[in-house]
Order: C-alpha cells, then sequence, then structure tokens
C-alpha cells in the first residue's frame, strides 16, 4: 500500500488500515482493507465512520477503500468543498492519494450520486462503476423522501424494510455524543443535498458520457428513493444493467450486507476483466 | 420600563384530531385548515388591536415573521407594518424581525425598512432573525448556510443603509455590483436593531458589539437570566454596560379582574400556545447545521422539555408566562425583573383563540394598573444593583 498503509496507518485485528489524510483545511479519515483490484466504496448519509459488515465482505476478493467524506464520520469539515461540485473534485484528488489508478467506484445512496458525477466528470479515471440506490437525478414525479423532515424512527423505518435490523445505524437510546454525531452527518449531508434536494439537475443529461461497466442495484421496497430513479439511470448510462436486491430496504448494505457485498463482487470481477483497472 | 405589544396573529382553529394527527401547525399542516373568511376577518381583528394598543399607551407595536404555519399568519411582517404605519402616529413600529437568514434578497429588506421608516415617520426598529429551523425547508434555504447568510445579510443591509456612495457587495451568499439605496431610511445612522438570543454565546457577543437590543425567546426564567447575564457580560469585556432597554423580555401575558378569572380564561389559550402554536419535533426546529456542535450539546444538556411537553402550572412557575389580577401580575413581573434586569416588556397579550373582547379588557387592565405600577423600573439607576 502507499500513502494510507504508511507510517501513520493503524491496523485492527481484523487488517484493518486506519489512516488520515491530510489536505487544505482538515484531515480525511480513511479505512483500508482486504487485496485483490482496488475499489473506493463512497458512502451514504448514515454509518461513516466505520468498517462494516459490506465492507468486510468485499474486502474478501478486493482492495477496499473506504474514504469518510467532509464532515462525515472521521473526517473534517473541509471548509473548501462546499457542494457537489467541489465534492467531486475532492474524490479525484482522494483518488490520486490514495495512489489508485483507475479504481472500481462504488456508491451508496448519497455516495451513488457522488459515483456518478465522477464517472460523468472523469469517465476515465475510474474502472467499474456500481451505484446502489443513488439519489442525484432530478425526477419530480418520483420524489426522494424526506430523511431530514423525519426523526430518528421514522428515518430508520424509511431505511429499512425490516426495522429490527435497523439497529446497526439507530440505537434505541442514543447518548448526546451519538445524537451529536449523527447530527454533524446530517450536517454534512445537508450541504451537499439541501438545495437542489439531493439531485443535480445537470446529471441526468451528462450520463451517456459515462464509459466505465456500471451496474445500478436497486432494493425492492425502497422506501427512499423510487426505483423510477434505477430506471433512468440504468437507461442514460450506457449499456448499464439494472438489478433489484430482493426483500430490501434503501440501505441495502446495513440491511443485505452480504447480498449487496455479493451483487457488486460478482459485476466486479467481470468487469475488472473487461475494464482492467489496476493499481 | 418599556412596553411593547406583540402580536403573533395565530390562526386558532385547528382540527380536534390535530394533536394525535400532526407533528406541529407548521410545514405539513394542510392549508385548507385555513377557512378564508375566518382568516381574512382574523387581519382586520389583529391589526385593530395593534392600533388599539397605541391608544392605549403602549410604546412600541411589534409583529414578526413566519411561515407556512398556524403559529403566525405573518410571511410579510413588512406588510403587516405598513398597514400600521399610516394608522399609527406615536407608537414604534417594531418588526421582529425580519429573517435575513431566509431571505433570496436581503437588499430588499433594507429597502422595504427605509420605506417604512418613512411611513412610520422614522417609528420603525428592525428586527433581524434567522427563521425558525421549519422555514429552511418551508424556503428550501439550506440551513448549513444559515449563519453565514444571516451575518452577510446584516452586514449588507447596514451598509446599504449607511454608506453615502454606491458601493459593490460581493460576500460568499451574495453579489450585487450596485449597491445605490433609495429610499435612505429616515432615522440616522439607521433605525434600531433588535435581536432576539436563545443561549448562543456568539450572539450575545455580536449584540453586545453592535450595541444592539438583546431580546428574549420563551424560555425558564433561570434560562433567560444566563441569556441576559452572558449579554451583559458581553458587554463588560468590550467596556460597557448596556441601557436598560436594551435589554428586553418577551413573555405571554394575560390579565383579568382576578387570579381566579385570569387563569379560568387565560389557561386553554396559554396551551393553545405552547402545546399546539409551538409543537414541533426536534427536526423541524434544529435542521442540519442549523445549530453548531457545541450550541447543540448545550441544549441537549440542559435537558429542557420541549415547549409542548409543558404544563401550565410548569409555565407560570417557571416564568414562561405570566397570568392573574392587575396586582399579581404587577407583582410577578416586578419580581422577574428583580430577577432578570430588563428594560423593556415585549408582551404577547392575543393567546390562541381567546376573544377580541377578551384580549382588549386584558391589554386595558395591563395599560391601565400594571403599567403605571411598572413604569419606574428598568431605568439606569434602577438595574445597576441587579446586573
Amino acid at each position: 500500500m502507499t500513502s494510507v498503509a504508511g507510517d501513520a496507518g493503524t491496523h485492527d485485528k481484523n487488517g484493518v488500515v486506519e489512516s488520515y489524510l491530510d489536505f487544505p483545511g482538515g484531515r480525511v479519515h480513511v479505512l483500508a482493507g482486504g487485496a485483490g483490484a482496488p475499489v473506493l466504496f463512497l458512502h451514504g448519509a448514515s454509518g461513516a465512520g466505520r468498517w462494516h459488515e459490506f465492507h468486510g465482505r468485499l474486502a474478501e476478493r478486493f482492495e477496499v477503500f473506504a474514504p469518510d467524506l467532509p464532515g462525515f464520520g472521521g473526517s473534517d469539515e473541509l471548509a473548501a468543498v462546499e457542494d457537489m461540485d467541489d465534492l467531486l473534485y475532492h474524490c479525484l484528488d482522494l483518488i490520486d492519494r490514495l495512489g489508485l489508478d483507475r479504481p472500481h467506484v462504488v456508491g451508496a445512496s448519497f455516495g451513488g450520486w457522488l459515483a456518478a458525477e465522477l464517472a460523468v466528470r472523469a469517465p476515465h479515471a475510474i474502472g467499474s462503476l456500481v451505484l446502489l440506490g443513488p439519489v442525484g437525478l432530478r425526477l419530480p414525479a418520483h420524489p426522494v423522501a424526506d430523511l431530514f423532515r423525519m426523526t430518528p424512527g421514522q428515518r430508520a423505518a424509511a431505511l429499512f424494510h425490516d426495522v429490527s435490523k435497523a439497529a446497526v445505524l439507530f440505537s434505541a437510546e442514543p447518548g448526546i455524543d451519538a445524537t451529536l454525531a449523527a447530527y454533524r452527518d446530517l450536517t454534512a449531508f445537508a450541504r451537499f443535498a439541501w438545495s437542489p434536494f439531493m439531485n443535480n439537475p445537470k446529471l441526468e443529461r451528462r450520463l451517456p458520457r459515462i464509459t466505465a461497466p456500471t451496474r445500478v442495484v436497486w432494493a425492492s421496497d425502497d422506501a427512499v428513493v423510487p426505483i423510477a430513479h434505477g430506471h433512468r439511470y440504468a437507461e442514460l448510462i450506457p449499456r448499464a444493467e439494472l438489478t433489484v436486491t430482493p426483500d430490501c430496504g434503501h440501505a441495502m448494505c446495513f440491511e443485505r450486507p452480504r447480498e449487496s457485498a455479493e451483487a457488486v463482487a460478482a459485476f466486479l470481477v467481470a468487469g475488472a476483466a473487461l475494464n482492467g483497472a489496476v493499481r | 420600563m418599556k412596553f411593547v405589544f406583540f402580536h403573533l396573529m395565530p390562526y386558532p382553529w385547528l382540527p380536534d384530531d390535530f394533536d394525535e394527527k400532526y407533528p406541529s401547525p407548521a410545514l405539513t399542516f394542510p392549508n385548507t385548515y385555513f377557512d378564508r373568511e375566518v382568516g381574512n376577518r382574523l387581519y382586520h381583528r389583529y391589526l385593530d388591536e395593534l392600533e388599539h394598543a397605541e391608544r392605549l399607551g403602549f410604546d412600541g407595536i411589534a409583529v414578526n415573521e413566519h411561515h407556512q404555519t398556524a403559529y403566525g399568519l405573518m410571511p410579510s411582517p413588512n406588510i403587516m407594518a405598513a398597514a400600521l404605519a399610516r394608522r399609527t402616529e406615536r407608537a414604534q413600529i417594531m418588526v421582529l424581525g425580519n429573517a435575513i437568514g431566509i431571505r433570496g434578497n436581503p437588499l430588499r429588506v433594507a429597502e422595504e425598512i427605509a420605506m417604512l421608516d418613512h411611513l412610520s415617520d422614522g417609528r420603525i426598529v428592525s428586527g433581524f432573525v434567522r427563521g425558525i429551523g421549519w422555514e429552511y425547508f418551508a424556503h428550501s434555504v439550506n440551513p448549513t448556510r444559515s449563519r453565514d447568510r444571516f451575518n452577510e445579510a446584516h452586514d449588507l443591509i447596514i451598509k446599504a443603509w449607511t454608506a453615502d456612495e454606491l458601493f459593490q457587495w460581493t460576500s460568499p451568499n451574495y453579489e450585487y455590483r450596485y449597491v445605490n439605496l433609495w429610499p435612505r431610511p429616515l432615522q440616522t445612522p439607521h433605525p434600531p436593531i433588535y435581536i432576539p438570543g436563545s443561549g448562543s454565546t456568539e450572539t450575545m457577543k455580536w449584540v453586545a458589539k453592535h450595541r444592539y437590543t438583546y431580546m428574549s425567546v420563551y424560555a425558564p426564567t433561570r434560562v433567560v437570566g444566563r441569556w441576559f447575564d452572558g449579554y451583559r457580560r458581553a458587554a463588560a469585556e468590550l467596556g460597557y454596560v448596556p441601557a436598560p432597554d436594551k435589554i428586553a423580555f418577551s413573555v405571554p401575558i394575560y390579565v383579568a379582574e382576578t387570579d381566579e378569572q385570569a387563569h379560568r380564561e387565560a389557561r386553554q389559550h396559554v396551551e393553545w400556545v405552547f402545546h399546539k402554536g409551538l409543537k414541533r419535533n426536534r427536526e423541524l426546529s434544529f435542521p442540519p447545521g442549523f445549530l453548531t456542535q457545541s450550541s447543540l450539546r448545550g441544549l441537549l444538556m440542559a435537558g429542557m422539555k420541549a415547549h409542548h411537553e409543558l404544563t401550565y402550572q410548569e409555565l407560570l412557575a417557571e416564568g414562561y408566562v405570566v397570568v392573574g389580577s392587575p396586582d399579581s401580575v404587577t407583582a410577578r413581573l416586578r419580581e422577574l425583573h428583580e430577577e432578570l434586569g430588563f428594560g423593556q416588556i415585549i408582551g404577547l397579550f392575543v393567546l390562541g383563540g381567546m376573544t377580541h373582547e377578551q384580549a382588549t379588557t386584558s391589554m386595558e387592565l395591563f395599560a391601565s394598573q400594571v403599567m403605571p405600577a411598572l413604569r419606574p423600573l428598568g431605568v439606569a439607576d434602577q438595574v445597576a444593583g441587579v446586573s
């Protein structure tokens, strides 16, 4: 490994490496693990800062890099990253700083939107692309649920088809620190996604620029982002395919980590051969 | 002591199943519950009450801004101030305030307040507020930019009012190539500024630095005391003692002939304000980024109940509201003045669904019996012992 595995990184017992990268205005927290073709995982609104089961399963086949986006999880809020446009340049910098050459990019929800923006802006900088229930499109007939307005309980019920699995993201009785951390993540999310609400009106017409082999994955019971968004993504990204994860809510990586990792891995294995992503 | 008659202009007629069915009267509460005819009559009644307050001797009559809610029917406080400007002659007309955090074009606020200053012959007081959290949903303004937008808009407006030559304005959220205000306001250098505070230390320091009037929002006495002390401390750090009327205490008030009558008549309307009007969850109050991490921590640590969780007895005991006979109300406000130190009372007299007759009787008793008794309080020599 290069900068991440360098002297600054610390290994835990599962071989997950935690490190920080310096950027103007603060540090970015990165978790990395596994071996194989490189995968950059871009998180959604919730769950940053931790190495989840989903990461672990993906790391059985790939070298997974999971940075916390600015203001989320363990990363500082970088003043110079104030909207989606800044954020995608930040990610291009991150790819360079991690020493990755055409990594596969996998993004969930908000991170899926970011992944699509990356693939539009720099089509040749990434290997394959997997979008897990991405927001990002403006489809007025198919509105995205307003997570900002929901109480934590309502948010859990909206994100999970089987709400009993929501404990991984939502504690029943959060303490003050947990409440503050959740508010901080939500604040980072709102910086990029409050208005326009979870979309870039220009993204739709730019999607045909994408050259990476692309899979769009949707949860069968997504109550946050209607599957019409998935169809639109798959329709506009050249040669993209849409698959559906059954019996699952929007928070796919948390509700069905095994199946979601499998849906990603199966596609990337095929895509890597086609596309030759390397470090 | 200076007395301000503040109106919220509520739409009080909520459905019977409101408590069970709706998280708030704001944002998503269906506007089909707004009856056009009833609403029409309310506006005229409420403006009559504001005009009546001037006749009763209140020093100021005040309006504010709220959006998409039955809690208050004034999306544009400046329109209400305009309606009052030529129907009144003496009282200050206080806009408390314009929610400059959510305005797309803050220069328009500078223009409108300047116009109002002329229509009112220099009686305008200009409050600035960030707006309540839900209003960032209602007007699709990013709450993570709220503080910056407020600060930039404030600086722009003050400069627009005071600059003697055309200037160009560039700040992260606003860009104007030509700022050249016509008309300039009548008052010099500009109308007085009022800013509400709700605990933020940064706000106390900022208000003290500008020597603006600091006003409380509805909270327990012990908490309001910390805010006022913080403001006085911030002023002391800058080397001055704020004049008493730079501290304004906001409180709902109801007066009747006897304590028993007052409580009997006021209770359901006080409860309307806190249990229905102010009902909302934390997400609507504090959308992401609206509070800093330290402000949110302070709020969580303080463990204050939400407004709609407070009983009538708690509201009275903790100093959220003042209800009683003229003597009791006088005594209670005297006590609060002793404890808090303030030179203005911003009273909310029209509560919930009380009738016009109830409201005017309460106002008249307050004006004829409470105001004279409290008038000598809150002038410079009296406050010295408090601060």
